[in-house]
């Protein structure tokens, strides 16, 4: 396929789009919930990126199960692995930081970052 | 010669022990990850011999890269293991008895995961697992600012969270996209590949990068959390951060742009970027009361003279570089940890509280005057020789850029001296405010007396220093280990 | 006067980003792909046992990683303990939960683990693995937590099972760096019938054991969330 606008031209718009509108809610944003939410955007931009990076067009998952499948009908299963991996740390910071939250918010009683004075960027 | 990988499993496995026996030993773990820090201390020294004539490549799970992982140490790996061990074991000592409180195995679990994070980020071999490595660092250290569970460290650790995070996103697309164009994530397989890669790109790819491991390493204009993270943290991790952390991060920038990316374009904007920083630091540090604060800005000061003197794209500014980090590494946690101390006994972070205070705690402000000194680049301190060598190396390039740098240079020191002459002032001259003030106990004050042994005796050793800082700056510059991977 | 900076600061990140992601749709030099994952395809059948191409992946080529993973859960699960100290102000909520949500959630729970179980058993024929099946695993102990206030939780108990599970990755990695392989987290148990459960050496064991991990981590995790409020 020699057009420019193949699947993966879409995916790399798609998911930067993601990550531009995630990295947008985050810096402007005050209320701290809702960073959190820009965050988490933009980490599934990021690791639809990623995982994109694998496709092969017309391709199917790694699983040799299924013995009548040629290695050349798969796709590559290194960004997979990856984006598992980005999955659960990306989880990991989110939990951290609601939990931070929570616990600023019952010592400041708000959400708003212009109200809590160290978090004037 | 032991496997450089101990040096990560160590600390690792220990941080899984304490927290499996903790229920048990409670508050005893410290001894335990002390001694797996003590040995930690003892693998990297004895890896530098080894590494000084071609790097150590560990080959993990027995797959060779660039198919499986690999740790590619070379001699500016062992020479930044043995600063992260040593510093490591000498604050965690000095944690001992600053650290109060219950559930203390916790702490120590932490410790020893952000020394594990640290030590794989500079030994690791592949790009993505740079990035894992980077992130157990990061969040290591998101959770020990806010350790303290008081409402200054939950914002800082907030705001260094959110913005620690948007940095890890941006690596994320750098890696994705190194992927994508040369099909390898292991970093001497795309040195070799980088440059069939469309300059467009390449450039995307290094701003990608730089911007995100730019967070962690507190370049201007990337630097916003930092004098709230180190100065609410509790002051043995603000020696921690302060001490190797950010300057890990910096490595790992300086070590993409010279040898995998090969992009040396860019060093010219670097040490702009890093000059404005170290005013910008400077010049904030100025007007701060609060001692930590101080001591915050004055470090985003010296990482921009690093960045500057790394920047230089020569031999002799690496090596400066190298050693003006040990330098500082040595310094900022004295400052640190006496002011941490200092805080305790009296109560207050403002220094103006602290009138008189070397009368009640000699030792301390002792210590704290050799750490001032030697990082604003006195003699006999090591802080003085490799400042010296920082403007040597800017000066012997003979443009006209560097001349003027130094000078700004020149400027951010004698603006250094003279707030830092402002806070010794008050610590010896008048008669001391507050009550019950004494000096810091035996475990602590012992650690901050061995930093102030290196910066004492480095220039006595100097000839070393300099050996090993330029094989260092070799091999980066060179690009020796990663011609010998395959 | 702030909001004119961050207008312009903003305005330059937009652009910052435009012109990146312009450099986005140039098309890559390499027509030709060769990558790391294709070589890893053409291997993996023979060298480990496994039928799931990932699952040896995040195994075994990329073992390390997922240790460096395993690591950032039981960070999140640490720092989220240590800032959820139970405060002195405990309010207790009594849900008044219907009979039939009570019971299908206890009836529901056994399915759960069970299938969790079988994920995570299976990682190396079947798509998911450890981390599936924890998360399953451990969203079966969050319906019941959710749905009756009786339920006992040993925190000990999960920390211990935490710390036991990350020793014994590092142990069978290391069983590798000082026996015959000499390199970490080599595969030392026989490879077995392909694409049955006994079958590619440690993945499924290192699977089990990361399953362990994530389901005791995320129970923890929850019950912390829970009991603060």
């Amino acid at each position: 396929m020699n057009s420019i606008i193949t699947i993966s031209t879409v995916l790399n718009t798609a998911s930067m789009g993601l990550i531009i509108l995630g990295l947008f809610i985050i810096f402007t944003q005050k209320n701290l919930i809702k960073m959190v939410i820009g965050l988490g955007l933009a980490d599934t931009g990021v690791n639809i990126l990623l995982v994109s990076t694998g496709y092969i067009e017309g391709n199917t998952a790694p699983i040799f199960s299924n013995t009548s499948l040629k290695i050349s009908q798969m796709v590559d299963p290194v960004p997979q692995a990856l984006v598992l991996t980005s999955i659960v740390i990306g989880f990991g910071v989110s939990a951290l930081a609601l939990a931070l939250i929570i616990r600023l918010f019952e010592k400041t009683g708000t959400l708003d970052t212009s109200k809590i004075r160290g978090l004037k960027w | 010669m032991v496997n450089p990988i101990l040096l990560i499993l160590i600390p690792l496995g220990t941080a899984f022990l304490i927290s499996t026996v903790a229920g048990a030993l409670k508050n005893s773990t410290k001894y335990i990850a002390f001694l797996a820090l003590l040995a930690n201390v003892w693998i990297s020294i004895s890896l530098l011999p080894k590494v000084l004539d071609h790097p150590v490549n560990v080959i993990i799970a027995g797959i060779k890269p660039p198919v499986g992982i690999n740790l590619l140490v070379g001699p500016m790996g062992a020479i930044f293991s043995i600063i992260i061990s040593v510093a490591g074991v000498l604050v965690l000592l000095y944690s001992f008895k600053y650290i109060e409180g219950e559930s203390q195995s916790k702490y120590y679990t932490l410790f020893l995961l952000l020394i594990t994070g640290a030590q794989g980020m500079i030994l690791t071999g592949d790009v993505f697992n740079l990035f894992v490595f980077f992130e157990i660092l990061a969040i290591s250290s998101y959770i020990l600012v806010g350790y303290s569970g008081d409402r200054n460290g939950f914002e800082a650790a907030v705001k260094y969270l959110i913005l620690g995070s948007v940095g890890s996103v941006f690596i994320l697309v750098a890696i994705a996209l190194i992927y994508q164009e040369t099909g390898t994530l292991n970093m001497a397989d795309i040195a070799g590949k980088f440059a069939l890669v469309a300059s467009g790109k390449k450039m995307m790819i290094l701003l990608f990068f730089i911007t995100g491991m730019g967070v962690e390493a507190a370049i201007f204009p990337l630097n916003s959390w930092l004098p709230d993270a180190h100065s609410s943290a509790p002051s043995s991790i603000s020696a921690v951060l302060s001490g190797f952390v950010i300057e890990v991060a910096l490595v790992v920038i300086i070590k993409f742009v010279y040898t995998i990316f090969a992009m040396t374009e860019v060093l010219q904007y670097l040490s702009l970027v890093g000059v404005i920083t170290l005013l910008v630091g400077e010049f904030a540090a100025f007007n701060q009361g609060n001692i930590k604060r101080v001591l915050a800005y004055s470090s985003i000061g010296q990482i921009g003279l690093i960045l500057f003197a790394m920047s230089l794209n020569s031999e002799a500014g690496l090596s400066a570089g190298m050693m003006q980090i040990v330098n500082h590494t040595a310094s900022k946690s004295i400052l640190f940890l006496v002011a941490g101390y200092m805080i305790k006994r009296t109560g207050s972070y403002q220094f103006s509280d602290y009138k008189g205070i070397a009368k009640k705690m000699p030792v301390s402000s002792f210590l704290f005057v050799l750490g001032v000194l030697s990082l604003v680049g006195v003699p006999p301190f090591l802080g003085f020789f490799s400042k010296l060598n920082i403007i040597i190396a800017a000066l012997s390039s003979g443009n006209v850029f560097n001349t003027v740098m130094v000078f700004l240079i020149l400027l951010g020191t004698i603006i250094e001296s003279v707030y830092f002459l402002k806070i010794i002032q008050i610590f010896y001259i008048g008669e001391p405010v507050k009550e019950g003030v004494k000096e810091a106990p035996f475990f602590a004050v012992l650690p901050i007396a061995l930093f102030a042994v290196v910066i004492l005796l480095g220039f006595l050793v100097l000839p070393e220093i300099k050996d090993y800082a330029g094989s260092a700056a070799a091999e980066l510059f060179t690009k020796i280990q990663m011609a010998q991977v395959f | 006067m702030r909001k004119l900076l961050s207008i312009v600061l903003l305005a330059g990140f937009i652009f910052y980003f435009a012109t990146l992601t312009g450099g986005l749709l140039i098309p890559s030099n390499s027509s030709e792909r060769s990558s790391v994952g294709l070589d890893i395809l053409s291997r993996t059948a023979n060298e480990t046992g496994s039928a799931n191409a990932v699952t040896s992946v995040v195994v075994l080529y990329r073992g390390f990683d997922t240790l460096g993973e395993v690591t950032v859960l039981f960070l999140a699960a640490l720092g989220i303990s240590v800032f959820m100290k139970s405060t002195s102000k405990v309010r207790k909520r009594t849900l008044d939960q219907s009979f039939i949500l009570k019971t299908g959630s206890r009836l529901l729970f056994p399915l759960m683990f069970l299938f969790g179980f079988y994920i995570i058993v299976h990682g190396h024929i079947t798509p998911g693995g450890g981390f599936p099946g924890g998360v399953i695993i451990a969203t079966g102990f969050f319906i019941v937590l959710l749905t009756s206030e009786s339920v006992e939780f040993n925190k000990t108990l999960m920390s211990v099972l935490e710390g036991l599970a990350g020793l014994t990755f590092i142990g069978l990695g290391l069983v590798g760096l000082f026996g015959s392989g000499n390199s970490f987290l080599q595969n030392f148990l026989p490879l077995g019938k392909f694409n049955t459960v006994f079958s590619a050496g440690i993945i499924p064991v290192i699977y089990a054991v990361v399953g362990i991990k994530v389901a005791a981590e995320l129970s923890s995790v929850v019950f912390a969330m829970k009991e603060s409020k």
